[in-house]
């Protein structure tokens, strides 16, 4: 599948949604960006991975729910959430 | 020589300089002149008022003197042109860039200087640095001009490569490149040397890296695994999925490929930095550019195979990594470089220091590892990539690079990415040269000949830029 920003952003809610338990009415959306990110783990990797080392273009993706912020970061392949829980996370690839 | 010849000689010359200027200016007053700007013009003549055309600020040709012909003469002959020489480039022996004060247009200007067989060696129109027009593939100028000088590639997208040959282009630096053309010289790449890219796959398929794709050779045989199986390896192999195919579904496997070996000289998209090698594609990262360190493994286990096997693999393009340290990749590098094999590796591109904050494999203190970091085109170190005075070894150009991606299309990328293929690359050069040069060896020339640049002074552990030509003792 090919995301786009608008698709990504719903991903990203979906998956909030499940995480917390709660409604996707329930999550706020907060600013969403087009970013280069560092590399293609879109400077998010998570345990044991490695990325190619290429500037690449994405969104960061922020929501809020229970009063928390939560960061989200997605290029046309893939869709990640940054440090929750101190890790990154790979929601989708 | 006794003194009675001197003064032949001298006379000669001078002869033939001054015939040359007469039967430049009588070509010259053909051209009509287009007036815009005035530039008074000094030098052994009089002091005259020219008129040039905003549009030819740039130098019109590029004329390579024959050996013996001094600068000093050079000037005198563009001078009575009503030319100046605008440059004398660096790395490469006997080139000036001419610039018309007049208003001829090029063909004529350049028509004026081969009239001078007995000064001049080859003329080449200065389209290839005029960067916002790119030079077609079949000009009159590639036929008649190009192929005169065998180290200037035909390849249409040459003149955006300002890693191989800096001449200013977009706001770079002059000289601010790998000294390819004259490390061209020497050699140009050999068949005999196998560069893996371990990375997102490679597009074997694309038109300008068809010709230079490693394929197994018949003495040798399947890939075995003797937990996975059979791997009929024709064209190298994926650890991603554990198949044989390593076609890239990303880019950027076949991006970095384009850097270490597009094949040069073939009318068609880029050069690289070897117009002639081989590159076996091993694939571990997948459609998103990331992957394990498992797979990462999987596939440097099987470079071993391959090498063991009788495959002339000498260097591994590794443009990835993470600040996640792995003992089994550690291992699994030195491994390869026991069996003679580079490992040269992304610095990382997030800024940092990585004395302090190590990021690997780059990091991994290993006598075949290299690390490298990206510079852009004015010799800055790239404002991305990361540094360390003592854990990265040498920079060369990562920001703004053009080369092949998937399906015969071509683009920009930037990333210690895609500083990584170029040392690749010229470690292949060297290998072509001096094909049983140690690994230690190899990195050890690599590091020792770069060009210093005062933005890497404390900044990497060489402080310079890769240097191809001086790599190559050239």
């Amino acid at each position: 599948m090919g995301f786009t920003k608008e698709s990504a952003v719903e991903r990203a809610k979906q998956d909030l949604a499940g995480r917390l338990k709660i409604s996707e009415s329930d999550i706020t959306e907060g600013d969403v960006s087009n970013v280069e990110f560092p590399d293609m783990s879109l400077g998010a990797p998570a345990s044991g991975e490695m990325s190619a080392q290429m500037i690449s273009t994405g969104w960061r993706i922020n929501l809020n729910a229970k009063g928390k912020d939560y960061e989200y970061r997605a290029d046309k392949y893939q869709l990640r959430l940054k440090g929750a829980d101190g890790s990154n996370h790979v929601i989708v690839s | 020589m006794n003194r009675s010849n001197i003064w032949v000689r001298i006379m000669v010359v001078g002869i033939l300089i001054v015939t040359a200027a007469v039967l430049g200016q009588i070509r010259r007053w053909q051209a009509k002149p287009v007036p815009n700007i005035e530039v008074v013009q000094t030098g052994t003549q009089k002091p005259k008022t020219v008129t040039r055309n905003v549009q030819d600020a740039e130098p019109e040709v590029l004329v390579r003197f024959r050996p013996g012909v001094k600068l000093a003469d050079i000037k005198k002959i563009a001078a009575r042109n009503n030319d100046r020489v605008e440059d004398k480039f660096e790395y490469i022996k006997g080139w000036v860039a001419i610039d018309d004060l007049d208003g001829a247009d090029m063909e004529a200007v350049a028509q004026q200087y081969e009239a001078m067989t007995n000064l001049v060696e080859y003329v080449d129109i200065n389209s290839i640095i005029r960067l916002e027009e790119p030079v077609p593939v079949a000009t009159t100028r590639d036929l008649v001009h190009r192929e005169r000088d065998s180290n200037i590639p035909n390849d249409p997208e040459f003149g955006e490569q300002w890693a191989l040959s800096n001449m200013g282009q977009n706001g770079g630096k002059t000289g601010a490149d790998l000294s390819a053309l004259k490390a061209w010289s020497k050699t140009k790449g050999s068949r005999e040397v196998v560069v893996a890219v371990l990375d997102t796959g490679v597009d074997y398929m694309h038109a300008d890296l068809a010709a230079n794709m490693w394929k197994r050779p018949d003495n040798v045989p399947q890939y075995i695994d003797e937990e996975l199986g059979t791997f009929n390896d024709l064209r190298g192999y994926d650890a991603n999925v554990n198949e044989s195919d390593p076609m890239d579904e990303n880019g950027h496997g076949t991006h970095c490929s384009g850097i270490v070996g597009a094949e040069g000289n073939n009318n068609l998209g880029v050069a690289g930095i070897n117009w002639k090698v081989e590159i076996m594609p091993l694939k571990f990262l997948g459609r998103g550019g990331f992957g394990s360190t498992k797979d990462a493994i999987e596939a440097i286990n099987y470079a071993i195979d391959r090498k063991q096997k009788g495959v002339n693999l000498r260097v591994i393009s590794a443009s990835w990594g993470s600040t996640q340290n792995s003992k089994a990749l550690e291992d699994a590098i030195r491994a390869a470089g026991e069996q003679g094999i580079l490992f040269v590796a992304a610095a990382g591109n997030s800024s940092t220091d990585n004395d302090k904050r190590p990021h690997y494999p780059s990091n991994y203190d290993l006598p075949n590892v290299i690390s490298v970091a990206a510079l852009d085109r004015t010799d800055s170190l790239a404002s991305f990539s990361n540094f360390g005075v003592k854990t990265v070894h040498v920079a060369a150009p990562g920001r703004e690079i053009v080369s092949t991606w998937l399906n015969d299309q071509f683009r920009e990328a930037s990333g210690t990415s895609m500083a990584t293929p170029y040392v690749s690359g010229v470690a292949a050069l060297i290998l072509a040269a001096e094909p049983d040069m140690s690994v230690e060896k190899l990195r050890e020339r690599i590091i020792k000949s770069v060009d210093k640049v005062d933005s890497l002074n404390g900044k990497i552990l060489s402080g310079g830029r890769l240097n191809a030509a001086k790599a190559l003792g050239n």
